[in-house]
């Protein structure tokens, strides 16, 4: 593993021992407007309607691209190591256990035997 | 590896700063799991009745005020990105730099705490309360109820919905006052010189956090707002 | 490929030389209690934990004593029925939340863990110290709850009884179980990050004590399952005081969506309980047999298949409340699954013993013990995994003996063994052997006696929390009172001896046990940083060795007197057996 302490991991040109990467501003401010166009974007598709009953799906999506250019950018995940990426697909994974098996609980409760 | 292994900010069970800055790392994003699951329980009950009464949840999202919360989204994702720049700040030691985005963070989280209350009141004021029995408030307010009865809506379920929009943005905002504690704190250490570059890692820790916190808002924003943005009659 | 080692005997180092007496160790090194108090050090923690534990061993135990006896009678023989109400509910509230999850992690994980894999802390040690403050904080209030009267809605606290009708002390006792929730995530985050970031060099992931494999499995679970319970409470809470209610079939609520996100997180909990358990026994097992594990990646990886698939199986506590059929077959299957990796543990564990060269000590009695009830109470499960038995055998006393073989049978037995395996290097004594082989025959035959009895009473339809019963089940709750009676004397008498062997056992040495791994190459009690600074543990093998005879940093073991010659592990025939490999078993170690 890459955690290992006594390995001292292979230091990359512009990237500092004891500091790793520093940001750059500019792709920053980037990450900033994408999330708030993204925001725009979602309000302008929800007040139109256009998408019926499909809309909580393109929210969530528009919703969980927001959350990952979050994640990559601002939390540092491309940085990451392997641990902790594993440690946020975790998360989701783990999100995803509740959501499928409470789904299939609640989208079926209703439908008896024949 | 001397600067890395002989610095006043290095814990002494650590063998060296690189360990110490990964294991805060990993701990908060460990952490951050937890508040995801956490979040996810209260999410995943949202969906079991999202799906059974999809009309009444959003009919009732259409009570809600869009512009509140899509001015308060501006200010979360925009404190996100001073967080962001305070880390940057604190790596190259710009201390005055570091000092600012602190502040506009922790004034761009205050915006939204402040923001909200106004909406509580508004919501307060217009009756759009779950009715809880303690807070003397037994039903819907009539012209909520006429209206949902007019659309052929179970009141029940309008009220369920207002019992997860009180439920989840209380439970948000008290993530965001912790927040706000944390970067105070900051602030403080950075004022008592406790932040060199290569301590950076506390900023980051409470960025992590303070990240999520903003991640979940923009769930909550089309789950709460946006699901009856669609329905004209409201606001 | 040991095979090939027995031919050509590696040259093994002597036995490093016994430290010497009255070196600062952790527990000399200051006796205020203000330095109790305020301590960072992970094995005070451990240690601190271990006396507030055993506090709600015996509450919880006195509570169950109350059960028991108002069982005597088929109309109850002491208290009245709300009383039996909330002393059955303080039993589970108390030994669940306060014993444990608790039990292992944070006594003996925060213990042994930085010892196991040579680090000098935990990763953040004064997060470890508010765990246990939150710890207690959760604890008082669940006191609080009890003492003003006691909660009657059962430990599963389930809606809308306990929102609407109870008038007992839900609040506070949710309350505290939501607060104690976060001491647990704060102890499991600690350990996996230790586990991650903190290891010596050389301590690969294929190198971990299996211990510290089963710990890190559990606290995964801590950290992914309790936040779970912790919204649900919070929930709870909320609609009982506020009225604010999305459990509330009032308004179209769901109370079934309770129990989903409740076992979602208790389901997994009986996993955070029996993993810690697996992980002692590992290491009791092969210890006290002389052998490697068999199968050492199947033992470490199928404590990760139980930490998943666990939490896909929690409905199976929901077969008859509800849920839709197809859903019901879903998790029934799933359920079915869990058995596989405990299978594999098991088969394992048997596959170590044999033809190992095996001694009967304390620990071991108890582990051993631990992997027959174990058995017992896993099998009973797939009884209950299958739909239609479980609506047969669905809340009766079936369901009662088949968690109190696994939690009590299991987790209890694996407690203990994990207990009397560290203790001489927790405290630097040596207790009683023959009274604690005594309690642990003891604590053996009093649990078949007490829960053999239920398993026949609950088949033969006696609900579980009734506080009458009819004339034909007196017999069987006679035996089971009489042999909950048997259990609580055998759970007493380790309370003394080990008290007593603080002040007059023997003192210990440093590998008492002649056992490989990175605990026992320091003193006993170990010093102030676990090991010593300047020469900081570097590992060369695996964890069991004990074929070739040495120890995870190639050092050869010591011929462990321990107790003397005639309880010396390492010598089944009474005679002192030299350092390394026994010839008995070299030739069948694969």
């Amino acid at each position: 593993m890459s955690s290992d302490p006594n390995q001292t991991p292979a230091t990359p040109p512009g990237h500092n021992d004891v500091l790793g990467h520093v940001d750059s501003p500019p792709t920053l401010i980037m990450v900033w407007v994408a999330v708030l166009a993204l925001f725009g974007l979602t309000v302008a598709l929800s007040s139109s309607g256009m998408f019926g009953k499909y809309t909580l799906f393109v929210q969530l999506a528009i919703g969980t691209v927001q959350a990952g250019l979050v994640a990559y950018h601002f939390m540092h995940l491309r940085h990451g190591d392997r641990v902790v990426v594993l440690t946020a697909l975790a998360s989701i994974f783990w999100m995803g256990i509740l959501f499928v098996l409470f789904m299939s609980d609640y989208m079926s409760r209703s439908r008896v035997m024949g | 590896m001397s600067a890395s292994t002989h610095s006043p900010v290095l814990k002494h069970h650590f063998g060296d700063l690189n360990q110490q800055h990964a294991s805060e790392r990993l701990g908060m994003w460990m952490f951050l799991a937890t508040e995801v699951l956490f979040f996810g329980g209260l999410f995943g009950a949202y969906a079991c009745y999202r799906l059974w009464y999809a009309a009444e949840f959003e009919f009732a999202s259409s009570f809600m005020n869009v512009k509140f919360a899509s001015i308060n989204t501006v200010f979360l994702v925009t404190s996100s990105l001073t967080m962001t720049l305070a880390i940057r700040c604190a790596k190259i030691g710009d201390k005055a730099g570091l000092y600012r985005n602190l502040l506009l963070t922790f004034a761009l989280g205050s915006a939204f705490m402040v923001l909200k209350g106004f909406e509580y009141a508004e919501d307060f004021h217009e009756g759009i309360l779950p009715g809880a029995s303690s807070f003397g408030v037994t039903d819907l307010k009539h012209n909520i109820k006429t209206d949902a009865e007019h659309a052929g809506l179970d009141t029940g379920k309008v009220r369920l919905f207002l019992c997860f929009y009180y439920i989840m943005t209380g439970i948000h905002g008290v993530h965001i006052i912790i927040g706000l504690g944390c970067i105070l704190w900051l602030v403080q250490q950075t004022y008592a010189n406790q932040i060199p570059p290569e301590n950076y890692s506390t900023v980051e820790v409470v960025s992590l956090y303070w990240h999520l916190v903003d991640a979940i808002w923009l769930f909550l924003m089309p789950m709460l707002y946006l699901a009856g943005a669609h329905i004209p009659h409201a606001h | 490929m040991t095979t090939a080692v027995t031919s050509v005997m590696p040259k093994i180092a002597p036995p490093p030389p016994e430290p010497a007496p009255a070196e600062p160790n952790y527990l000399n090194i200051n006796y205020s209690l203000w330095s109790w108090l305020t301590t960072v050090d992970h094995k005070r923690i451990g240690i601190l934990y271990l006396v507030s534990i055993t506090v709600f061993f015996l509450a919880g135990g006195i509570a169950a004593g109350i059960v028991r006896l108002n069982l005597l009678a088929p109309d109850g023989a002491i208290v009245s029925e709300d009383a039996y109400n909330r002393a059955f509910t303080a039993h589970g509230v108390l030994m669940l939340f306060f014993f444990l999850i608790p039990a292992v992690p944070a006594v003996l994980g925060n213990f042994l863990i930085p010892m196991m894999i040579g680090a000098k802390d935990l990763a953040f040690p004064k997060l470890n110290l508010a765990s246990w403050y939150v710890f207690l904080v959760g604890a008082m209030f669940g006191v609080w709850a009890i003492l003003a009267g006691g909660i009657d809605t059962g430990w599963t606290l389930y809606p809308p009884y306990s929102s609407r009708s109870s008038t007992s002390n839900v609040v506070p006792g949710v309350f505290g179980v939501f607060i104690s929730g976060f001491s647990s995530i704060m102890t499991g985050l600690n350990i996996m990050v230790t586990v991650h970031k903190m290891r010596a060099p050389g301590m690969t992931w294929g190198r971990l004590p299996l211990f510290v494999w089963s710990l890190y499995a559990t606290s995964l679970i801590q950290l992914l399952g309790t936040p779970v319970i912790a919204i649900t409470t919070v929930l709870l809470m909320v609609e009982r005081v506020a009225g604010i209610g999305i459990f509330d079939p009032l308004i179209g609520g769901d109370p079934v969506l309770f129990q989903h996100l409740f076992w979602f997180y208790s389901h997994p909990a009986v996993y955070i309980m029996i993993l810690p358990g697996m992980g002692v026994v590992s290491e009791v097992l092969t210890c006290f047999s002389r052998k490697n594990i068999f199968g050492y990646h199947a033992v470490a990886w199928s404590s990760m298949g139980i930490a998943v698939v666990g939490f896909m199986l929690w409905a199976h506590h929901m077969f008859v409340a509800g849920i839709s059929f197809y859903s019901a077959l879903l998790f029934s299957f799933l359920s079915m699954l869990v058995a596989v990796p405990s299978a594999i543990k098991v088969f394992n564990w048997t596959g170590t013993l044999y033809k190992g060269s095996i001694t009967f000590q304390a620990p071991m009695l108890f582990a051993l013990g631990f992997v027959v009830l174990f058995v017992i109470g896993g099998l009973t499960g797939l009884f209950l995994a299958t739909l239609g038995t479980d609506i047969h055998l669905h809340d009766t006393y079936f369901v009662v003996a088949h968690f109190h073989f696994v939690m009590v049978g299991g987790m209890v037995l694996g407690y203990m063994a994990g207990l009397h395996f560290w203790w001489p290097k927790m405290t630097g004594r040596m207790y009683s052997d023959w009274w604690s082989r005594v309690a642990a025959a003891i604590i053996i035959v009093g649990f078949f006696l007490t829960f053999v009895p239920q398993f026949v009473m609950g088949y033969h339809g006696m609900p579980r929390r009734y506080p009458n019963y009819p004339q034909e089940f007196h017999v069987y709750n006679v035996m089971s009172t009489a042999g909950a009676s048997i259990l609580g004397l055998g759970y007493l008498l380790p309370v003394f001896y080990l008290t007593l062997s603080l002040f007059f056992g023997k003192k210990a040495t440093g590998n008492p046990w002649s056992a490989t791994g990175l605990e026992w190459q320091s003193p006993s009690p170990p010093p102030l940083f676990n090991f010593d600074e300047a020469h900081m543990p570097v590992v060369v093998c695996g964890p069991y060795e004990y074929a070739l005879g040495i120890d995870q940093m190639g050092r050869g073991l010591p011929e462990g007197p321990g107790l003397g010659s005639a309880n010396d592990p390492s010598d089944k025939h009474g005679e002192s057996a030299a350092p390394g490999p026994m010839n008995k078993e070299t030739h069948v170690v694969g």
